[in-house]
């Protein structure tokens, strides 16, 4: 979530203020619609990559609402799963292809009137209305609570209400109905709606530290809590306790992801808890057993790497938003260091070092975080963070983020990105959840290129052919996961593929990301090419040379003429010590294609200043294999 | 410039309020003591299980305190500002209050549709309802000669070869995906494979090779070995679905119904925009 503003901000508490007396069970909602006995079939394997966003605003987030935003969850789940519905700004959008499941994470004013007549408060009561609606919640009959809803409502347009529900704490709760449109939208097999929202931390006055939320169930547990306010806690391990909590209460599941970290001015990944102590070994292992993902792409760039701490890797440097926090206060040189994953996973080994356990243990996770509740990761259909930058002419030029000036972020920033490839067994809430949890999981900048990872020690060539899958998992583990401890005197292999988006660019190289900490406890970290399209021979640094290009900025066109539409190798670690620490993960580049912007530029036939990035590499980023010594 | 800013309009305005909020001030109704500010046993019960959670233990006398305190001092600064209209001309707290209009008005549709409602209805919008076929087939990718393509000759010796029985693994060109798909509805296999080759499924026929079928991954040789078309829907079997539909037509309509009715109940009065 964006804070526009402090107004923002304050109007944001003051809606979680009122939250707290929010109800947690509500009989005036509707049932939800049972769905059909599930006859979705699960592989034996994760034979499929399900795409999807795990970080969605609808109108109904207060800051999407302030800056106009009127789509509801019905209207996200609509577009999400193919339908066409109306924009913000009045217009018709549809994606060119659905998505395979999502998650809405709003956060949900719940509030409280509905409550204190429930609980017969007497001022209540003392309105004949509002006693009846009191017999009527007791009884907990939809047939009786209809007609005075009906009721309500027309006294309410007719400006007859009590007076006590002049309050200005009247409100429906927005949870309740939020998580009965998941269960009526969720249709196994076809499109997964997640419940979840966002807990919205927003430290020292801009310091993004949001963490989205992600049921397992479905409304009837998810209906037995509110979701937590920051107005309840700003501290994580509150967090960890509320998640811990929920599944004791319910049987139910809950994880984690921490929103991007980039304007978060080098809080996300410090080496110490929210008060500034330091770091415990329980905290440690909380922050690994919640927080399972990482958002490494969306719309606000990406907190992947920094050409700062990687300055070997020329792919580091990539939609960076790197200038200020979300209100604009400007970053202190060194914040970047523990902002970024790459960095985190190698400061992660070394902490395990000194605590027994790694608190930055994260697999690969994007999302859009839009807040117009259109989810679009799609180039040439980019319906953009906010409703003032929804398509029309001129969009690229406002500051969207930030204080106008230096720091401020402006429309042509924004990233058409990002969204999770999810290896499931199966399209259905378990299923996609499960493998989340498993951090099988790859992030992309939007494309839907898949890449396979797995880790073991007896990979061979032989088994990157066409049984991969299986070879996989027999002989390995696969991304997300935790390398065996090593034969004697035997290095680690990897097994690694990679398939174009079927719409989409042809691919550049796959390559392996390690991070390592040598026996100083520095961390260190080196990209080897692992494969490549068309031949091309390392130059003399080393490195396989560029791809090339074939975009056209006049037409925002490109064609499949250069890169390959798959890639697959087994690699061998060549400088694996079996007395350190790893991490693994891997990196699929596509040949060059234009940006939203150049199609943008086509559409409305008009230029974009020169400095406007406008041709880019679509990229993906499996979860980590890590590598500990026994 | 003394003189422009003494004939400005803006200025006398602003000195106008001024000396009314200065009479007010004085003669204005003294604040009726007695203002009631109710913190309930339920609110409290609330934020004391709420507290408890997040902590992990009971919380203490004093905490409970400290809640009900600052729900007070929230209480407090809310009214005074209602009083001083803050709430007014402040579009942040204008949207959420429309937001929340909207969020109750909608309760209004609450009334569950009849059988013949649903029936109606699917009748009404059939493609919205129809269900893609489904498909089962085999699938390699034609390996490229040494030249990049291949020729005509090799591709008819490759289709014999699969046509009389050949393991067709041995044949296609290394691919990650799936040599067979074992019933699928064509939209999902679009995904996988992209649009044009899921459509050429429709026009191929069943149960020979056939080829090549253009995808983004290459050409194929393609077996159909199923293709069922779904007959159109019946009511039983996808009523949570149409009833949703339902639903939401429902809602767009009374939405545009209900605006437009509220405001019929308002005199507008627009402006001529300045200057």
């Amino acid at each position: 979530m964006t804070t526009f503003n402090r107004i923002g901000l304050t109007a944001l508490l003051m809606g979680a203020s009122l939250l707290a007396l929010g109800a947690c069970n509500n009989a005036t909602m509707k049932t939800s619609v049972a769905e059909a006995p599930s006859e979705v079939k699960a592989t034996v394997y994760p034979e499929t990559a399900y795409f999807g966003d795990t970080h969605v605003h609808t109108g109904w987030s207060a800051d999407a609402g302030q800056d106009g935003a009127v789509t509801s969850p019905e209207d996200a789940f609509r577009l999400a799963s193919g339908e066409e519905v109306t924009s913000n700004t009045g217009q018709k959008v549809k994606l060119n292809r659905p998505m395979d499941w999502m998650v809405i994470t709003d956060h949900s004013d719940a509030m409280g009137t509905i409550n204190e007549i429930r609980a017969g408060n007497p001022e209540m009561i003392s309105d004949p209305f509002l006693n009846r609606m009191y017999e009527g919640l007791k009884s907990g009959d939809p047939q009786v609570m209809r007609p005075l809803l009906g009721e309500l409502v027309d006294r309410q347009s007719n400006g007859n209400l009590p007076r006590q529900m002049m309050d200005p704490k009247w409100a429906i709760s927005a949870w309740k109905k939020t998580i009965e449109i998941a269960d009526r939208y969720n249709k196994p097999g076809r499109f997964t709606a997640l419940i979840g929202f966002e807990w919205t931390v927003n430290a020292g006055g801009g310091d993004n530290l949001h963490r989205n939320i992600i049921f397992r169930d479905d409304a009837t547990r998810a209906g037995q809590v509110l979701p937590l306010t920051t107005f309840q806690t700003m501290d994580p391990e509150k967090l960890w306790a509320y998640m811990a909590a929920y599944e004791a209460k319910t049987g139910g599941r809950m994880l984690a992801i921490p929103h991007n970290g980039n304007l978060s001015n080098g809080r996300m990944f410090e080496e110490t808890r929210f008060d500034g102590a330091p770091m415990t070994p329980e905290y440690a292992a909380g922050r690994q057993k919640w927080e399972r993902l990482y958002e490494v792409t969306q719309m606000k760039g990406q907190s992947e790497s920094h050409p700062l701490m990687s300055p070997a890797d020329e792919f580091a440097d990539w939609d960076r938003w790197d200038r200020g926090n979300l209100n604009g206060a400007p970053k202190k040189p060194d914040s970047v260091r523990t902002e970024y994953w790459r960095e985190a996973l190698k400061s992660g080994l070394r902490l395990e070092g000194n605590l027994g356990a790694n608190p930055f243990k994260y697999g690969a996770n994007g999302g859009t975080d839009t807040h117009t509740g259109l989810s679009t990761f799609e180039e040439d259909n980019f319906w953009g963070k906010l409703k003032s930058v929804e398509p029309r002419k001129g969009r690229w030029e406002p500051v969207i983020v930030g204080r106008a000036g230096a720091t401020g972020y402006r429309g042509w920033e924004q990233a058409a990105a990002g969204a999770t490839g999810v290896w499931a067994i199966a399209n259905t809430r378990e299923a996609i959840w499960d493998a989340m949890q498993r951090r099988e999981t790859f992030a992309t900048t939007g494309t839907r290129l898949t890449i396979r990872f797995f880790g073991g020690y007896d990979f061979n060539a032989a088994d990157a052919g066409a049984r991969l899958v299986k070879a996989g998992y027999a002989k390995g583990v696969p991304m997300g996961a935790d390398l065996k401890a090593p034969p004697t005197g035997k290095a680690p292999t990897f097994l690694i593929a990679a398939m174009k988006d079927p719409a989409g660019a042809n691919l550049d190289r796959a390559q392996v990301i390690k991070g390592w900490v040598d026996a100083a406890g520095v961390a260190h970290e080196k990209i080897f090419d692992v494969a490549w399209s068309g031949g091309r021979k390392p130059g003399p640094d080393g490195k396989i040379p560029a791809v090339g290009n074939t975009v056209d900025l006049k037409t925002a066109k490109y064609t499949n003429t250069i890169g390959a539409p798959e890639l697959s190798t087994v690699w061998k670690d060549p400088e694996f010590d079996a007395r350190q620490r790893a991490v693994y993960y891997v990196r699929v580049l596509e040949i060059p294609t234009p940006r939203w912007t150049n199609y943008d530029e086509i559409k409305y036939g008009y230029q974009m200043p020169a400095y406007v990035t406008r041709i880019h590499q679509e990229r993906g980023f499996t979860s980590p294999i890590w590598y500990s010594p026994v | 410039m003394l003189r422009r800013l003494l004939r400005d309009p803006l200025v006398h305005f602003l000195g106008l309020g001024a000396l009314l909020f200065g009479i007010y001030a004085l003669v204005g109704p003294s604040r009726p003591a007695g203002d009631r500010i109710v913190i309930t046993q339920a609110s409290i019960a609330d934020m004391t299980r709420q507290q408890a959670t997040l902590d992990g233990r009971p919380v203490t006398k004093d905490e409970l305190a400290a809640l009900i305190e600052n729900r007070v001092r929230e209480e407090v600064f809310y009214r005074e500002g209602l009083k001083m209209g803050l709430d007014r001309n402040d579009l942040v707290i204008e949207r959420r209050v429309r937001q929340k209009y909207e969020l109750i008005a909608e309760e209004d549709d609450a009334a569950e549709p009849s059988e013949s409602d649903l029936e109606a209805y699917l009748r009404s919008h059939p493609e919205r309802f129809r269900q893609p076929p489904i498909v089962a087939f085999t699938q390699i990718v034609i390996p490229a000669d040494a030249t990049g393509k291949t020729s005509p000759e090799s591709l008819a010796l490759l289709r014999k070869r699969l046509e009389a029985g050949a393991d067709p693994l041995s044949i296609g060109q290394a691919t990650q995906l799936p040599l067979r798909v074992d019933g699928m509805p064509l939209d999902l296999v679009a995904r996988a494979f992209g649009g044009p080759f899921a459509e050429s499924l429709l026009a191929i026929p069943v149960g020979s090779w056939q080829g090549p079928v253009a995808s983004s991954y290459g050409a194929h040789f393609v077996r159909l070995d199923r293709r069922t078309l779904k007959p159109t829907p019946q009511l039983q079997d996808m009523r949570s679905e149409v009833q949703r539909e339902w639903e939401n037509a429902r809602r767009e309509r009374t939405r545009a119904e209900r605006f437009a009715r509220l405001r019929k109940q308002y005199r507008i009065v627009v402006e001529t925009p300045a200057g």
